[in-house]
This record gives C-alpha cells, sequence and structure tokens, in this order.
C-alpha cells in the first residue's frame, strides 16, 4: 500500500501544477492546445521517470557535494535524447513546443523529484514517484489545454467542437497568455474548495 | 568528507557516461532529423507549385521548379516579413509569367507569431487564396492600390503579408527563367567545362576545345536582360538564348523571338523596329562580351 500512496500521491494530492505550483512555466506557455499541452506532459514525464531512476540506482556513489551538477547532467542527458527523438519522429509538435523542450532541464519540478525524493530512495520507489508525478503533470495540462483549446479555439484535438458558429467567434482570450493565468487561478481555487487538506 | 579526487572521478564518470549515451542517440535519429527536415520543406514547396522537383538555389530561401520532363516550371521562394507579433514565414510560388501559384504562411507551430483568432488568421484558406494568379503589382492590399482584401481587424498582419511577397518577387523574380541549355546556344559540342562559376564554359567535343559558351547581361528597357552565348573558336556566334528578360509584353520581349535570335549565328543582326532599346542593348551587350571573351578562345 506503500507503494501505491507514493504512485498516487503526484497525481492529485500533491499535483505539481496545481497544488505546489511548480513547473508553472511550461503549464502556462504550452497549453494552448490539448496536443501541445500532452506532448509536453509525456516528455517531462519521461524526463522525470528515467532521471529519477538513475538518480535512485548511483545514489550511493553520489558525493554530496557534486550531487547538484550530477543530477543537471543525468536530467539534461534524457532532455536531450526526447528533444532529438521528437525532432525526428514528431516534427509538428517540436516545432510547437520550441523552447519548452530544452527548458524541462531546468523545470524544478524535476530536479526537485531528484533531490527530494530519488536521492534518498530506492530504485522502485523513485520510479512510481516519478510516474506519479509525471502523469499529474500531464494531466494537469491536458486539462488546461483542453479548456483552452475548446473555449479559445473552438476545437478539441482540431477538431470542432461547439459547432462552426462558435469556432468563428470563440472567446480568443483564453488561448492568449492572460487566459492562461486565468484558468489556473479557476483551478486552484476549485481545488482549495474542493480537495480535502491533510 | 569526500575527497576532492572522488567528487572529479565521479563527475568525470558520469559525464563521460552521458555523452557517450547521447552521442549514440545522436546519429541514430540525426538522419532521421534530416530525412524528416527534408521532407517538410518539400511538402511545404508542393503546396505552392505544382512542380515535381525542386532545385535548391539559395538555401532554404530560394527553388527553382521543375516539372516532370525537367523543364524550368517557375521558382519558390521564401521571405519573412516583420508582421505584428514578429516575423512571418512565407513560402510563394511563382510560374514563368511571374503569376503566383500559391502561398503557404507557416502556422504557429512552425513560428508564426500573429495574435491567434485575429493576425493568425492570415493563414485561413479565404485570405491565401487570393493571390493564387496574381502578379507583383495587384499583390498589395486593396486601400494600397492592389487587389487583396484585408482581413478585418488583422490589416497590419495582412499587409505585412501582401508587402512581404511583393518584396520577394520583386526580389526575385531575376531567376524565373528556365535553367539555360548551353546544349542550345553550342549544339556541336558534347561536353562543357566551367571555368568561371555560372559564366563561363569551354565547349568540348572529344578531347578538343571548338569554343566557349558564356552567361552575361544587358541594361534592358524595363530591366536587365540575362543572356548565354556560344562563341566558336573563330568568333562567330553559334547561339543566343535569352536566359532572363522583363521587356514590355509584345514590344521589347520581341527578343526573345527565336527568328530574331537566330540571326545572331550570320553576323550581328540589325534592331528590331519598335523595340530599338531592348534589342540594341543585347546587340551591343554581345559585341563587348566576345571582345572580353576572346582571350579564352586562344
Amino acid at each position: 500500500m506503500k507503494r501505491w500512496h507514493i504512485f498516487t500521491r503526484g497525481l492529485v494530492k500533491e499535483n505539481a501544477v496545481l497544488i505546489l505550483m511548480i513547473g508553472l512555466c511550461p503549464a502556462l506557455a504550452v497549453s494552448g492546445t490539448v496536443r501541445d499541452a500532452f506532448g509536453m506532459g509525456l516528455a517531462a514525464t519521461f524526463v522525470l521517470f528515467f532521471s529519477n531512476v538513475i538518480i535512485a540506482m548511483i545514489r550511493k556513489s553520489v558525493p554530496n557535494e557534486v550531487r547538484i551538477p550530477i543530477f543537471i547532467l543525468i536530467i539534461s542527458t534524457f532532455v536531450t535524447i526526447i528533444d532529438y527523438f521528437m525532432q525526428a519522429f514528431q516534427p509538428d509538435l517540436y516545432r510547437a513546443l520550441g523552447v519548452f523542450v530544452p527548458l524541462i532541464v531546468v523545470n524544478c519540478m524535476i530536479l526537485g523529484r531528484a533531490e527530494a525524493f530519488a536521492s534518498k530512495n530506492s530504485v522502485i520507489n523513485a520510479a512510481l514517484d516519478g510516474l506519479g508525478v509525471g502523469i499529474g503533470f500531464t494531466l494537469a495540462l491536458t486539462v488546461m489545454g483542453s479548456i483552452r483549446e475548446i473555449l479559445g479555439n473552438g476545437t478539441f484535438l482540431g477538431m470542432t467542437a461547439f459547432g462552426e458558429a462558435f469556432r468563428k467567434t470563440p472567446v480568443i482570450f483564453m488561448i492568449l497568455s492572460p487566459g492562461a493565468f486565468l484558468l489556473i487561478g479557476i483551478l486552484k481555487a476549485l481545488i482549495n474548495k474542493y480537495v480535502k487538506k491533510e | 568528507m569526500t575527497s576532492t579526487r572522488q567528487m572529479i572521478v565521479t563527475l568525470f564518470m558520469v559525464a563521460l557516461v552521458c555523452s557517450i549515451v547521447l552521442s549514440c542517440v545522436y546519429s541514430f535519429t540525426s538522419p532521421r532529423i534530416a530525412d524528416t527536415q527534408n521532407q517538410l520543406t518539400l511538402a511545404g514547396l508542393k503546396e505552392v507549385s505544382a512542380a515535381q522537383e525542386f532545385v535548391e538555389i539559395i538555401p532554404d530561401t530560394l527553388w527553382r521548379a521543375l516539372d516532370s520532363s525537367g523543364n524550368c516550371s517557375g521558382i519558390v521562394f521564401r521571405v519573412f516579413p516583420q508582421g505584428y507579433g514578429g516575423s512571418i514565414p512565407i513560402t510563394v510560388g511563382l510560374d514563368l509569367d511571374g503569376e503566383i501559384t500559391g502561398v503557404r504562411i507557416a502556422s504557429a507551430a512552425e513560428g508564426m507569431k500573429e495574435t491567434p483568432g485575429l493576425g493568425a488568421k492570415i493563414t485561413e484558406k479565404d485570405f491565401i487564396e487570393q493571390f493564387k494568379g496574381k502578379k507583383a503589382s495587384e499583390v498589395p492590399l486593396k486601400r494600397d492600390g492592389g487587389e487583396v482584401d484585408a482581413i478585418t481587424a488583422a490589416t497590419i498582419s495582412s499587409r505585412a503579408v501582401c508587402e512581404g511577397i511583393k518584396a520577394g518577387i520583386g526580389k526575385y523574380t531575376n531567376y524565373l527563367g528556365a535553367e539555360p541549355n548551353k546544349m542550345n546556344v553550342f549544339p556541336v559540342a558534347q561536353e562543357f567545362v566551367e571555368i568561371v562559376k555560372e559564366k563561363l564554359w569551354y565547349a568540348l567535343l572529344g578531347t578538343d576545345t571548338l569554343g566557349i559558351v558564356f552567361v552575361s547581361s544587358a541594361e534592358g528597357y524595363c530591366d536587365c536582360i540575362t543572356f548565354m552565348v556560344g562563341v566558336n573558336k573563330d568568333g562567330e556566334i553559334t547561339g543566343v538564348e535569352i536566359v532572363y528578360s522583363n521587356e514590355t509584353p509584345g514590344i521589347g520581349e520581341k527578343i526573345r523571338e527565336r527568328e530574331f535570335l537566330d540571326e545572331f549565328t550570320e553576323g550581328m543582326p540589325e534592331a528590331i523596329t519598335g523595340a530599338t532599346i531592348s534589342s540594341t542593348a543585347l546587340i551591343e551587350a554581345i559585341k563587348n562580351d566576345i571582345e572580353h571573351y576572346m582571350e579564352y578562345l586562344k
């Protein structure tokens, strides 16, 4: 049960974006459409999972003084790998995410999990933690992306939602930057009201 | 406390492993990345031109469009005019008459930064379809004296697109001429050896040098006239082709007529009546160039 708890707490209870308010930069910047948001979420999950696993694996032989540079090296290696693969196999998504793919390196969510959890726990627990936090991040981004794309562009995954008339005159505001701030504020307020605090 | 050596060794090992992994991933993905890039570029070019093949003239900027039999059917160029939110990447196809065959504006995902819902409407069909079949003079917005309808509430972006396309046509129209064929101006030769890049060639038959072929230009009535000439060892012209000209249709453009061009092989022709400026410019330029290139004939 403890393992199950490690996995699930990143999903909702300690959701990086909506509860802990970290990793906000990509959450605000690339949640304009569902596809971009989901792609970003998957990329971050990949990096989070593998960097957590590797860091947990070598945690006993990493000298305390140089742990941060080592973590960053490992994280940036995985970011570069996902960057190359996305360029090769998902060029459209790669162009849409732009600079936010390389910026995963400095996402405090990932270094945060490495420092706070993976460097002190077993490989399996670190893997579950990385997966949980990553999926939670993906969920939050996908929810934001869906709302913003439906309201702001009148489409969902590129398909027309709410009919042609709405697609022609959507709430443009939602797809622009201020819409992202407004939405995350509303989501945060809803969560504060309905999700019980421990 | 950890010893300094242990720190250095660990850091070094991690860095080494990371770089080995990365170089493997890179060598695996880089051909795919290049491939994907090429496919995307080609798909973008095919959207604005019906041509089968594209020959890059200026990297990432200008292509010569070839039809299925390998003849030049026009050009495709890219321009990046400044819009409201940043530069707008536009790909434009032109046919040999200087008419637009198609326009493609990069989507937001490809780096177009106009405001979603407003300026970004420049990517919509209703707007870009307007450019098809238009010439440079018709491209500006209606309020700027052209024939293109601006998008309501997106005048800056619409104008940027129009001005960008117009400027691009002005800049690259020189490349519209069909790829000149050296065989046409020196039919006896079998092989051509380049002496000056894209300008001067030796015409060879077996190992014998028969003469030269050169490309040069003259100041015409409207624009420069670019031509290709073949000259044999005796200084006699073997053929003349117009590579590019943009003279007055029906008047100055008569210099392109076969009858006139063929006269060059029998000594210098007379100027064309009604097109004196264009034809004289061509005749004088050819005379001067032959003198200029005489030394290569010896």
